[in-house]
């Protein structure tokens, strides 16, 4: 298994590391219990293995170096959860450069619902649009998911696994509210449009855009 | 209270499911709703995407060594220190 070799410098602290052993043991003992629920989340971040380990190793390591500034030992979690989603996240922050402003106003207003019923690919279902969503398996989800850029997808993935309200996605990710109403808007928009896409290359619905 | 148009309405559905709307925002939604079944069937329709996509996003438990390997990732940043 490949292993974080660098570090990136944290923003916050610049001090070195503790070098002292008995800071070294409490963060351990703080820290390690809550790997499984860090990687579940990387896995989610990153959708695969390998990028969600790296991840993790990053986080550890720069909450090591960040330990003297935690001052409730008690909400460990969350603030593991923090570093490790705002190193995924700051990364990205920008709004990708690729999506104009046209592509964004289109991606607005683009409707699956409508789409699915103007297609009306199962015409004797009950459940249309049920029916619909029937036809994708978790590969194909999970490839919706990763081609949304990272600064849809933190904050989505985020609201969908952690159940944070607009005002703790705000601080968690340390951007106005608005900012974040607007990529978990665009965010789910992508998802339908790459959940079309897919459906016209199986041939679900005809090879037609939108 | 202000009636709103469906396309008003559209915009205020994904605050709507993340329960975000508050006061005026969410009455005037929710009277819009008491009468228009289209958007009811759209907003259903938001709901079923966000419940699938949930329930499909990755999960894996963590691998065997992960401590161990942070551990070495932990002694070997301290070494750098």
């Amino acid at each position: 298994m490949r292993e974080v070799d660098r570090v990136t410098t944290s923003p916050t602290v610049d001090d070195g590391m503790p070098a002292d052993h008995d800071v070294r043991r409490r963060f351990e003992e703080l820290v390690l219990p809550h790997l499984g629920h860090l990687y579940r989340l990387a896995v989610r971040l990153k959708g695969s293995a390998q990028d969600a380990e790296d991840l993790v190793q990053e986080t550890c390591v720069k909450a090591l170096r960040a330990f003297p500034t935690l001052r409730q030992p008690g909400a460990v979690r969350a603030w593991l959860c923090r570093i490790l989603t705002r190193l995924v996240f700051d990364r990205h922050r920008a709004e990708p450069r690729e999506l104009a402003v046209g592509d964004l106003e289109a991606l607005d207003r683009f409707s699956l619902y409508d789409l699915v019923r103007d297609e009306d690919p199962f015409p004797y279902s009950e459940n249309l649009h049920q029916d619909f969503l029937a036809q994708f398996d978790d590969e194909e989800v999970r490839k919706a998911l990763l081609a949304l850029p990272e600064a849809y997808r933190v904050p989505l993935v985020l609201l969908y696994v952690e159940d944070l309200s607009y005002k703790e996605l705000a601080d968690m990710l340390e951007c106005p509210i608005g900012t974040i109403m607007s990529r978990l808007h665009r965010g789910r928009k992508i998802l339908e449009r790459e959940l079309w896409e897919c459906a016209r290359r199986r041939g679900i619905v005809r090879n037609w855009e939108p | 209270m202000t009636p709103l148009t469906c396309e008003q309405a559209i915009t205020r559905f994904f605050g709507y499911l993340d329960r975000a709307l508050r006061g005026e925002e969410l009455q005037d939604l929710e009277a819009h709703l008491a009468q228009c079944l289209a958007c009811c069937d759209k907003l259903a329709f938001s709901k079923q995407i966000d419940d699938f996509i949930k329930r499909r996003l990755p999960d894996q438990p963590p691998p065997e060594g992960l401590v161990a390997r942070v551990r070495r990732a932990l002694d070997r940043a301290g070494g750098e220190a």
